[in-house]
């Protein structure tokens, strides 16, 4: 091995410590504090489950078999210990393992946060680019309309208008739920992945039933999206505009995309991975509004109900998962900055 | 870069190619959605489903499970559906003969669970034991025939094949008792079928909260947390067989949603809309509008065990607050109808309901109460409701009108769970609530409001600190009679003196309301939580 090898292995080795610390650390405040502010809730979990017309002696017999007689030190050392053994607890809300209801509603969740994500990312890179070649022209102007609706109007009330519209009016697309009736609980979702256990099952019209439930909560994440991807890639590149290599390459004769796509484009990579990068984390934790409306399963849906059920090791299990998501994803962004970027 | 325009004739056809399979695409999606409808022999129900806790009738103490436990199991003794009155026309006992103390139930000889397994004295003997021993939400039901873990066996005993005797230790008469066994948490499981999938001595329970083993008309094939219900018709259900061959339960957490589903016709019945929903719905084409009476009674509590407010225990104070309730405004203008004036504690329809509503709206009347009372300096009080619609109407409408009186009250509004923490604690001054009984049995509702023994926080009269020696005996001097016109006449009498004189003011009653397609006919609901059928449904 050269020398210039060894020292790129050693840098990226110690970025990648340097991430699992990060991720650590992270992941470790985060259950300490979202274990604080369950155990500070006002609402008693014990009898949210046994209800207002249970006897003292039921009631107690949840609280301890909840371990909620026990000190905060003791549950919280006893639940970490779970955690690291992959156990998240019983979720009191659906009387399931809290990783099996994970399993079940997180792909929901990453199949709609991705497929948007996608979306959103060619549409508003394209946006941006057509919006920074001419930036007082129409694609500028479509830029700034997209971005107030997307960020201005309510993803709640849009969903109800959309789902008014092109479900109940002109039936263009399949309403709530993720399929069609016919095939919703008919076939089997190994996966969790509707798309392709839609497709794995054979069954005649069960893929067009999922994409056509599939599209109006794409398009309202890709509304709220969208814009942010635009605008921020849009600034990004009109900052690099008057820069001295795009003038030389215009000098050239480099056509105006020509330099947009080759120089332009590459030289704002880690700002645009950047915003990709949280617009992601923000999709999969801020779906929830999507998800009720168009009433999908999914992480955001089932962190609101625990929530609002005072379901401690439901609220605790999606936290930590979200939080190792937007861990993960923020240190993959960073670590293709600093591979796009070897200044950086 | 120089932009290509050199297309040829190959990369033309191609390109027509993807645009057309695109076309395609994108009408075989707009087709999906446009020939969307529930399917038929399949009944698709729009309501939440978030409530859940268990599907097991020994826990599950929830009203979307109690809605369920009807269609799954049975139980010894049940209301007939078109007469809830009548406790003969359902349920596993085709006859019943009381002693002292106990009662004889003779079995249907028909009457098998949905995996074949015959009906047998050891499964009802099995199904009562392992709820009382479980001890889970509903068991305070059977506690109340002084059934505790360590003697429940004493009272269940096997006669013969096809007899059991079911007797109890409380000073109750055999028809309380008999309401008791048509409880849901009494409904009869299939020991055998439980017992396989049983773990660590939890008597089938984890199993049991997403699988039936039941009697009933229909038994569970999926259950999806949050998302769905799915069942298929019992083919050995007892009588006739359901007409429909399945019924799927959609949670959709919005009303919204659920809305737009039966407008469409993706659902046939929609559940749990707000008052102007169904004033919207009401004389749409294809759509129906169905109204049922409900047991949930709504009542204004105040806690006169909060010393920070010593006036909460002036009974001027209580007598002033019938007087201040816009009950008529509420429940029609307010509320759309979806509620009925009623002021005594058993809900209209239940046998010894008082019907009489001798309170109104009377701010001058209230005035002078108070100042007779030495009141009028300006009172202020705390008033809790749930953070959601209705409750924060209700609240609203209460603040106006208690405030032409003098009286001022701060609204907290809060989560359902922090409102009956703080109510337990006694951290309330005046709390807006809702009743259901636990059991179609008027003593469900009077051991709530006029019992206090232990001055703890288990009955509503424990939580307000109201000590009531005198209600106590006559209380526990009607669930002990045995003549069934006599205990009527107690009940009547103790509605009258809450209704009078006590820190609570009931004032409504609701009315349950859905929405179904004009298609689908035979859908039957009671006047209790339990008390829904969709055996008899078609569409």
């Amino acid at each position: 091995m050269t020398s210039g090898a060894a020292t790129a292995a050693l840098r990226l080795l110690g970025v990648l410590l340097r991430s699992a610390l990060t991720v650590g650390v992270t992941l470790t405040a985060l259950l300490c504090v979202t274990f604080a502010i369950a155990s500070l809730s006002p609402v008693d979990p014990a009898l949210k489950i046994v209800g207002e017309h249970a006897s003292t002696a039921t009631y107690a017999q949840v609280r301890h078999r909840m371990g909620l007689d026990l000190p905060w030190p003791r549950r919280l050392e006893s639940y970490t210990a779970g955690v690291l053994h992959g156990d998240f607890g019983v979720s009191q809300s659906t009387g399931a393992p809290v990783a099996q209801d994970l399993r079940r509603v997180f792909p929901a969740t990453l199949e709609l946060a991705t497929l948007s994500m996608v979306v959103s990312t060619v549409l508003g890179l394209a946006l941006a680019l057509v919006s920074a070649a001419d930036p007082r022209g129409l694609g500028d102007a479509l830029l700034r309309v997209l971005s107030l609706v997307g960020n201005s109007l309510p993803i709640f009330w849009l969903g109800l208008l959309a789902l008014y519209l092109f479900y109940a009016r002109l039936q263009w697309f399949g309403g709530p739920g993720r399929l069609d009736d016919a095939y919703e609980y008919t076939i089997d979702m190994p996966t969790g992945v509707v798309l392709w256990d839609a497709w794995a099952s054979g069954v005649q019209g069960a893929f067009a039933s999922a994409i056509s439930h599939l599209v109006l909560p794409v398009l309202l994440l890709v509304a709220y999206a969208v814009g942010n991807i635009a605008r921020v890639t849009r600034a990004a590149l009109l900052a690099e505009a008057g820069r001295e290599y795009v003038l030389l390459a215009r000098a050239t004769g480099a056509g105006v995309w020509s330099v947009m796509m080759r120089h332009m484009l590459p030289a704002t990579a880690s700002i645009v991975l950047t915003v990709l990068a949280l617009t992601y984390t923000n999709l999969l934790q801020g779906a929830v509004l999507v998800e009720t409306v168009f009433a999908r399963p999914g992480i955001g849906r089932y962190l609101t109900t625990a929530l609002f059920a005072a379901d401690i090791p439901a609220i605790l299990g999606s936290t930590l998962v979200i939080g190792t998501c937007f861990v993960l994803i923020n240190g993959v962004a960073d670590l293709s900055v600093r591979i796009l970027d070897p200044r950086t | 870069m120089p932009r290509s325009d050199s297309s040829t004739g190959s990369s033309k056809i191609a390109r027509s190619l993807r645009r057309r399979v695109a076309a395609l695409l994108i009408a075989g999606v707009w087709l999906q959605g446009a020939c969307a409808a529930a399917p038929p022999q399949v009944l698709v129900v729009a309501q939440s489903l978030d409530d859940i806790v268990s599907l097991d009738p020994a826990e599950g103490y929830e009203l979307s499970s109690m809605q369920a436990f009807t269609s799954l199991y049975q139980r010894l003794v049940q209301p007939d559906p078109d007469h809830p009155q009548d406790i003969k026309g359902g349920g596993l006992a085709s006859g019943w003969q009381g002693g002292p103390g106990s009662l004889v139930f003779e079995l249907r000889p028909d009457a098998v669970f949905a995996s074949g397994h015959p009906v047998r004295p050891e499964d009802v003997i099995w199904s009562l034991s392992r709820a009382v021993k479980l001890n889970l939400s509903p068991a305070f039901i059977l506690n109340t025939l002084g059934w505790t873990a360590a003697t429940v066996d004493e009272h269940l005993e096997k006669l013969d094949e096809r007899h059991v005797r079911v007797s109890w230790s409380a000073p109750v008469g055999p028809s309380f008792a008999l309401s008791v066994l048509g409880s849901t948490v009494a409904s009869i499981v299939d020991e055998r079928d439980t017992e396989g999938h049983a773990r660590a001595g939890d008597l089938g329970n984890r199993w049991l909260h997403d699988h039936s083993a039941g009697s009933g008309p229909f038994r569970i094939r999926r259950y999806i947390p949050h998302e769905a219900l799915v069942l298929d018709a019992n083919p050995l259900s007892p009588g006739d067989a359901p007409q429909l061959k399945t019924i799927v339960i959609r949670s959709v957490p919005d009303a919204e949603t659920r809305e737009l589903l039966v407008r469409v016709g993706d659902a046939d019945i929609a559940r749990d809309l707000g008052p102007d929903q169904y004033a919207a719905l009401r004389d749409r084409p294809g759509l129906r509008l169905r109204q049922f009476p409900s047991a949930a009674v709504h009542y204004l509590l105040f806690d006169t065990a909060n010393t920070a407010v010593p006036e909460l225990a002036n009974p001027a104070l209580w007598q002033a607050a019938r007087w201040l309730i816009d009950y008529q405004g509420i429940a029609h203008q307010l509320l759309k109808d979806q509620y009925q004036v009623h002021q005594a504690f058993l809900a209209s329809g239940f046998p010894g309901a008082l019907e009489d509503t001798p309170y109104r709206l009377d701010i001058p009347r209230a005035r002078s109460i108070l100042h007779a009372a030495g009141l009028d300096h300006g009172l202020s009080i705390t008033l809790d409701v749930f953070n959601q619609a209705p409750f924060t109407e209700i609240a609203q409408s209460l603040q106006a009108t208690f405030a032409a009186a003098g009286v001022h009250l701060e609204i907290h509004p809060a989560l359902t769970g922090e409102v009956y923490t703080r109510v337990r604690t006694h951290s309330v001054q005046a709390v807006w609530l809702y009743w259901i009984p636990d059991y179609f049995d008027a003593h469900s509702t009077a051991s709530a409001f006029a019992l206090n023994l232990n001055d703890g926080t288990t009955s509503i009269a424990e939580r307000a600190g109201w000590k009531i020696p005198e209600l106590n005996a006559l209380t526990l001097a009607a669930v002990g009679e045995r003549d069934t016109v006599r205990r009527l006449e107690l009940y009547r009498q103790i509605q009258t003196e809450v209704q009078r004189n006590s820190p609570f003011v009931i004032a409504l009653q609701e009315r349950s309301q859905l929405v179904m397609r004009d298609n689908i006919r035979g859908y039957r609901q009671g006047l209790n939580a339990d008390m829904v059928y969709y055996d008899r449904v078609t569409k």
